[in-house]
């Protein structure tokens, strides 16, 4: 343990403002609001496949980050595509 | 009672490929003069062709994907859809409301976040 400390550089404590907590997380950005998205398309599977999990489930947006807006736009879209045979409901591992 | 109005339509058909190339065709012409038949219009074909199904369907693997923009009276889509359910060869269908229709279906890739 003591090992491991002494080997981070001096520098790194020092540069680092002492109001700023060393656990607080970095906050994600909507990447449809950032492309200026008008509306996300069920045929559009590249896209879609960023917001699920290999499992085919759709992914939470406290992980991914999208906006409360376009996470029900991405939802039912996820859905439609779904129900056309283009994304799985349920992919085998 | 309003007078018949019309709606811009997309519709998706998923098409058996146990047929022969000219039944398939035969089995589309169905779907098209079906709304040529209701009054409607159809304003662009996007042939997807042979695409694997992310699951089972009837016990099917494959399908050929259609995407149809059409306009056509409101009432008539219901009637539409009766057909559609009669129909030997599509295996499934969506039809959807849409506000223009897509010349090209291609889309952009999202921004890379830094």
């Amino acid at each position: 343990m003591y090992q491991k400390r002494s080997s981070s550089t001096p520098n790194a404590h020092g540069s680092s403002a002492p109001s700023e907590s060393p656990f607080a997380k970095k906050k994600k950005s909507c990447p449809f609001t950032a492309s200026k998205v008008e509306a996300i398309d069920y045929k559009d599977i590249e896209t879609l496949r960023q917001f699920i999990t290999e499992r085919g489930k759709i992914l939470p947006r406290r992980i991914t980050g999208v906006s409360y807006f376009y996470q029900k736009l991405l939802k039912k879209a996820i859905k439609q595509a779904r129900y056309m045979a283009l994304l799985p409901f349920v992919a085998k591992e | 009672m309003k007078k018949d109005r019309k709606g811009l339509y997309e519709g998706m058909y998923i098409l058996s490929t146990t047929l022969s190339d000219e039944s398939r065709k035969k089995a589309f012409d169905k779907i098209t003069d079906g709304i040529a038949q209701k009054g409607g219009e159809i304003h662009k074909i996007h042939e997807q062709g042979r695409r694997k199904l992310a699951y089972e369907i009837d016990g099917k693997r494959e399908g050929f994907y259609y995407v149809l923009f059409f306009t056509a009276p409101t009432s008539s889509v219901i009637e539409l859809w009766k057909d559609y359910q009669l129909h030997e060869d599509l295996i499934r269908f969506m039809t959807m409301r849409v506000e223009k229709v897509q010349e090209t279906l291609e889309f952009k890739p999202l921004k890379p976040q830094s």
